[in-house]
């Protein structure tokens, strides 16, 4: 027996380092582990590589654009002026209207949860294989990122998080084919959902009854519904509206909100924060 | 010590893979530097240790896709074996047949790990269009391996010493 495995050793050893993995893949699918301590230790070699990368690219990029920008940055600052100017009337009203919505508030007796700060990342890397869309963020376990917390940014959803390790973590993006978001249609309040087409640029609305109403333009927003997303982020808008003729639900297309290809900087919103990693085991599916 | 090497330089040029592809936008492609090292394993290293090789630069590839699922392991044997039985077939020692074989063997793997994930997922709707950047991943693939030709000659400079896919 042994001289058999002697004779066969090395077929032995490669079929082995083929078939194990195999045999994980088939049993876990496409929805990953959580990180074990090896995992831990590549990701936490391969971190500070991309921020330091990231850093000195941007710097690079931002120096040769701040001097570019040098010109024409008279007019620019006027305009900002202007600009300004109007966004303080407009604070000014906002914040009458936060006031008012306050007091009626506490006529009502309703009672605000409390409202955890965002925690700020910047995006050091996108993952090398196409078929995930997803991000790293240099912001991890260390810093209160939990798994299943929604990222953002000023601009609308980005993703949820998939994986929080000490100092980074990875950021499903709401373009992959595996993300799905509770939504409504702002103009009417028509519920939908809507998934990732995969393809890093589009998503696609579903569920959405034949007797609502849909058209080109109309913004999509979070529903609050799915227990990730807060409600009122938005999503995109519809770019285009299918009616088969066929079937319960009528389909759309949606451009992202927020530009996915040039996100820097995200918000995490610590609306999971109870929810530690231990405690999300099936937090990755 | 050379499978040391090469896995060290897998995980140097996937963490310069992950922010070049962000700074510069190449969102519907990536650039298979990984398929590279392990086709180069299979055309000049031993058996054992380019078996090795090739599970180590694929796991490091599976952990930083963000849900490591032993996908990338088994592919990246699985591409060392085909880039072995291929070489004795054809000669891809020079720098140019080392770019070729690198271009097939990107093509072959971004099939097959398409093929796989579309199989596992629930809807596989959305993984068609990650093809889309094939073509351009194959190219750039097959670019770099041009490049790094040297730097891997220079971490494992040996000839295989005997023919046979599994010798």
């Amino acid at each position: 027996m042994f001289s058999l495995f002697q004779r066969w050793r090395e077929p032995l050893i490669v079929v082995g380092l083929m078939l194990a993995p195999m045999v994980s893949f088939l049993s876990s699918g496409h929805r990953g582990r959580e990180p074990n301590l090896a995992d831990r230790a590549v990701l936490a070699t391969s971190a500070p590589i991309q921020s330091v990368l990231t850093w000195a690219i941007s710097s690079v990029t931002g120096g040769v654009s701040g001097y570019v920008a040098l010109r024409g940055s008279h007019d620019e600052a006027l305009e900002c002026r202007t600009q300004l100017s109007e966004s303080h009337a407009e604070l000014n009203s906002l914040k009458e209207a936060e006031a008012e919505n306050a007091r009626l508030k506490a006529a009502l007796s309703y009672t605000e949860g409390t409202a955890e700060p965002e925690i700020l990342a910047r995006v050091i890397g996108v993952n090398p294989s196409s078929q995930f869309q997803s991000v790293r963020i240099n912001r991890g376990e260390s810093d209160g990122v939990r798994v299943g917390m929604p990222v953002v940014t000023p601009d609308g959803v980005v993703g949820q998080v998939i994986r929080s390790v000490s100092s980074s973590a990875d950021v499903m993006l709401l373009t992959d084919a595996a993300s799905r978001i509770g939504a409504v249609i702002q103009r009417n309040r028509v519920r939908a959902s809507v998934v990732g087409a995969g393809d890093g640029r589009e998503l696609s609305l579903e569920f959405i009854r034949r007797e609502d109403e849909l058209v080109d333009n109309d913004v999509v927003i979070t529903a609050g519904t799915d227990g990730v997303f807060p409600s009122g982020l938005p999503i995109g808008t519809v770019r285009s509206v299918s009616r088969p003729n066929v079937g319960m639900f009528l389909g759309g297309r949606i451009t992202p909100a927020v530009d996915i290809d040039r996100v820097e900087e995200v918000l995490i919103i610590p609306v999971a924060r109870a929810s530690s990693v231990a405690e999300r085991k099936e937090g990755t599916r | 010590m050379k499978f040391l090497g090469l896995t060290a330089l897998a995980l140097v040029l996937l963490s310069i893979e992950a922010v070049i592809v962000k700074s510069f936008g190449f969102d519907v492609t990536r650039i298979d530097v990984c398929v590279a090292i392990i086709v180069y394993a299979g055309l000049r290293g031993t058996t054992l240790e380019g078996a090795f090789t090739a599970f180590a630069v694929g796991y490091l590839l599976d952990v930083l896709t963000g849900r490591p699922t032993g996908l990338y392991p088994f592919l990246g044997v699985l591409v060392f074996l085909i880039a072995r039985a291929t070489a004795q077939l054809v000669d891809g020692r020079s720098r140019v047949a080392f770019a070729i074989f690198t271009a097939a063997a990107t093509f072959g793997h971004a099939l097959l790990a398409f093929l796989f994930t579309w199989l596992t997922s629930r809807s596989g709707e959305g993984r068609v269009l990650t093809l889309s950047g094939l073509p351009l991943q194959v190219l750039l693939a097959s670019v770099v391996a041009f490049l790094l030709y040297p730097v891997l000659k220079r971490i494992e400079p040996g000839e295989r010493p005997k023919p046979g896919l599994l010798q």
